[in-house]
């Protein structure tokens, strides 16, 4: 086993003093009140294309495209590919949603998506449900970040005595600098450090594209040995593909830290430029699943993977692969990219899971809490999310929140019918909504446990006779879209309405 | 008519791309293969740019009529 050298720490620890300063200044940057909810939720809702670009890159390119998704391409091949056709097609979808969600909450003052349920439906029933869905969903995302952060800190301490307290020890400090951060800067803490976690991310996945392959002879060596499973998807597998890539990309838009990033844009025409312009952001996170093929020809990087448990090899491949094929200094640096890729996310969804828990589950239990006290309520609970993903992932095994997030994808698209198809038709009743959605959650967790024989969650497609195997949360959707939109028809009927009846334009 | 027209390459903005991005048998092969990558891993990097191509025409083409967007907001 390798140990890391100072010419690794000092750089790391350089950068992260640089984070933790660029989180702090987020207080005086573009100046507002910060006890004002929509400044410390949404940085005042002004932030540019730019800033936008990076926010929501920061949102969606996160742990898991870091960990998660080259440690499937690693574990399983190239179906976990999906990740890059799955990216693509999301901000298709969030183009012809997300700029009139935008639109009709800078109008209403909407902070999450469960202030625009409950305005459009009037119903509380549905907009709790709708925020307990996302605050559930977001918990596994948040542990998953977390694991990201984890592999960084394995890699680096491997060798040295007492590593996993030292671990520990680490994420605790981490985590309390992030905590009080995001307490006194709000979004825009999370803006600045997102600028800074992406020129790291983006520098890594440049250099070990261009290095790697040259250092291994070309791409060809490592795809000459490896299963034909990692060259193309078996065809047992091409409908799974599909419909995860569908699902994914239906999902990730509902998720409410992206429909943070989304409400936090100044205005409609530069949220649709920097959503047009994120796939790009997909090409690095291609380079970053391909290192779960490449990492096969880099024999001491296989032989340092060797040295640990089979499950928890993949989640190390992206560190270990930058470890032993780059020079010690830009490993340091490198490493803190995918450090912070975790650390910044988190406090993003933690800050989502607060302004849904106040805004749409404590004001309906007590409507008349003080503006004053809705804001600590807030700030506090965010802190207090990020503690509990962190106890989660001290508690159980790292590969078991990978398996979590999978079920959050399930989850979480549920809300869809409510959420993307309420923005458009004015006739979704709320009477048929509620039921569709709480099958949709049932369905879904039932097929998830009975596909993995109600065992370690492992796998998240179902098979069924003659379509194949299928993304779980396809499936449920489907039921959860049929009642939906079956149970407004009929009612709507009863009352003599249309359903398309769309809103003139 | 016009407008009936702008919608449609709207749509076909947004429709192309997703639809082949959902079209895994298409892309779902070795060959041809770039500098020993294969295809399938290759074409859906390439396809990421190509994509944003088609989503930059739609948000430029929405972004045209400035003053319509305001008026979908006035409910």
């Amino acid at each position: 086993m390798t140990t890391i050298g100072l010419a690794t720490i000092i750089p790391f620890l350089g950068l992260f003093a640089l984070f933790i300063v660029l989180g702090f200044y987020g207080k005086y940057w573009r100046r507002g009140n910060l006890n004002d909810i929509h400044e410390w939720s949404l940085a005042g809702r002004k932030l540019g294309t730019t800033l936008v670009f990076f926010l929501l890159g920061a949102d969606i390119y996160t742990a898991y495209t870091f960990v998660a998704i080259p440690s499937g391409v690693f574990a399983k091949g190239s179906l976990y590919f999906f990740a890059i056709p799955y990216v693509a097609l999301a901000f298709g979808v969030a183009l012809v949603t997300m700029p009139r969600l935008l639109a009709l909450s800078k109008e209403k003052g909407y902070i999450t998506a469960s202030d625009f349920i409950k305005d459009k439906f009037g119903s509380k029933t549905l907009a709790v449900l709708v925020a307990i869905t996302g605050i559930v969903s977001l918990l596994p995302y948040i542990a998953l970040q977390i694991v990201g952060m984890q592999s960084v800190l394995i890699v680096m301490l491997s060798g040295i005595t007492n590593s996993h307290t030292v671990q520990e020890i680490s994420l605790l400090v981490a985590f309390v600098i992030l905590a009080a951060f995001t307490y006194t800067s709000g979004l825009r803490g999370a803006t600045l450090t997102a600028i800074l976690k992406d020129i790291l991310i983006w520098i890594t996945v440049v250099a070990v594209i261009i290095v790697v392959p040259l250092s291994i002879g070309g791409f060809g060596t490592a795809f000459r040995d490896v299963k034909p499973s990692y060259v193309t998807v078996p065809n047992s597998l091409v409908t799974g593909y599909a419909t995860l890539v569908l699902g994914s990309a239906l999902a990730l838009y509902l998720y409410p830290h992206a429909i943070n990033g989304v409400l936090s844009s100044e205005s409609v025409h530069k949220l649709r430029r920097s959503t047009a312009l994120l796939p790009l952001y997909g090409i690095g996170l291609a380079i970053m699943a391909l290192m779960g093929i490449l990492v096969y020809a880099v024999p001491p990087a296989m032989n340092f993977l060797s040295h640990f448990p089979e499950s928890s090899r993949g989640i190390l491949v992206v560190p270990s692969l930058i470890l032993y094929s780059m020079p010690p200094w830009f490993t340091g640096i490198a490493l803190l990219g995918i450090f912070i890729g975790g650390l910044v996310p988190a406090a993003i969804m933690a800050m989502s899971q607060a302004n849904l828990l106040t805004r749409n589950i404590i004001k309906e239990i007590r409507p008349n809490t003080s503006a004053s006290s809705e804001i600590r309520i807030t700030k506090i609970s965010s802190t207090v999310f990020k503690f509990v993903a962190l106890g989660f992932v001290f508690t159980i095994p790292a590969t078991y929140a990978i398996s979590l997030q999978l079920l959050g994808g399930i989850l979480i698209i549920q809300i869809l019918p409510a959420v993307f198809f309420g923005l458009y038709i004015k006739s979704l009743r709320k009477e048929a909504l509620i039921p569709g959605l709480l099958v949709g959650i049932f369905s879904g967790t039932f097929m998830v446990e009975y596909t993995n024989h109600f065992g370690a969650l492992t796998s998240s497609l179902f098979n069924i006779p003659i379509f194949g195997s299928l993304y779980i949360a396809v499936v449920a959707l489907t039921f959860n879209l049929t009642i939906s939109f079956g149970g407004s028809i009929i009612m709507n009927r009863k009352d003599g309405l249309a359903l398309f009846q769309t809103k003139k334009q | 008519m016009k407008t009936k027209l702008r919608y449609v390459i709207l749509a076909l903005l947004i429709l192309i791309p997703s639809i082949i991005n959902l079209l895994t048998p298409l892309y779902n092969r070795r060959l041809p293969e770039f500098f020993g990558m294969p295809f399938f891993y290759w074409f859906q990097t390439v396809w990421l740019a190509l994509c944003s191509g088609f989503y930059l025409g739609f948000a430029r083409l929405m972004n045209g009529g400035k003053n319509k967007e305001e008026e979908t907001v006035n409910r």
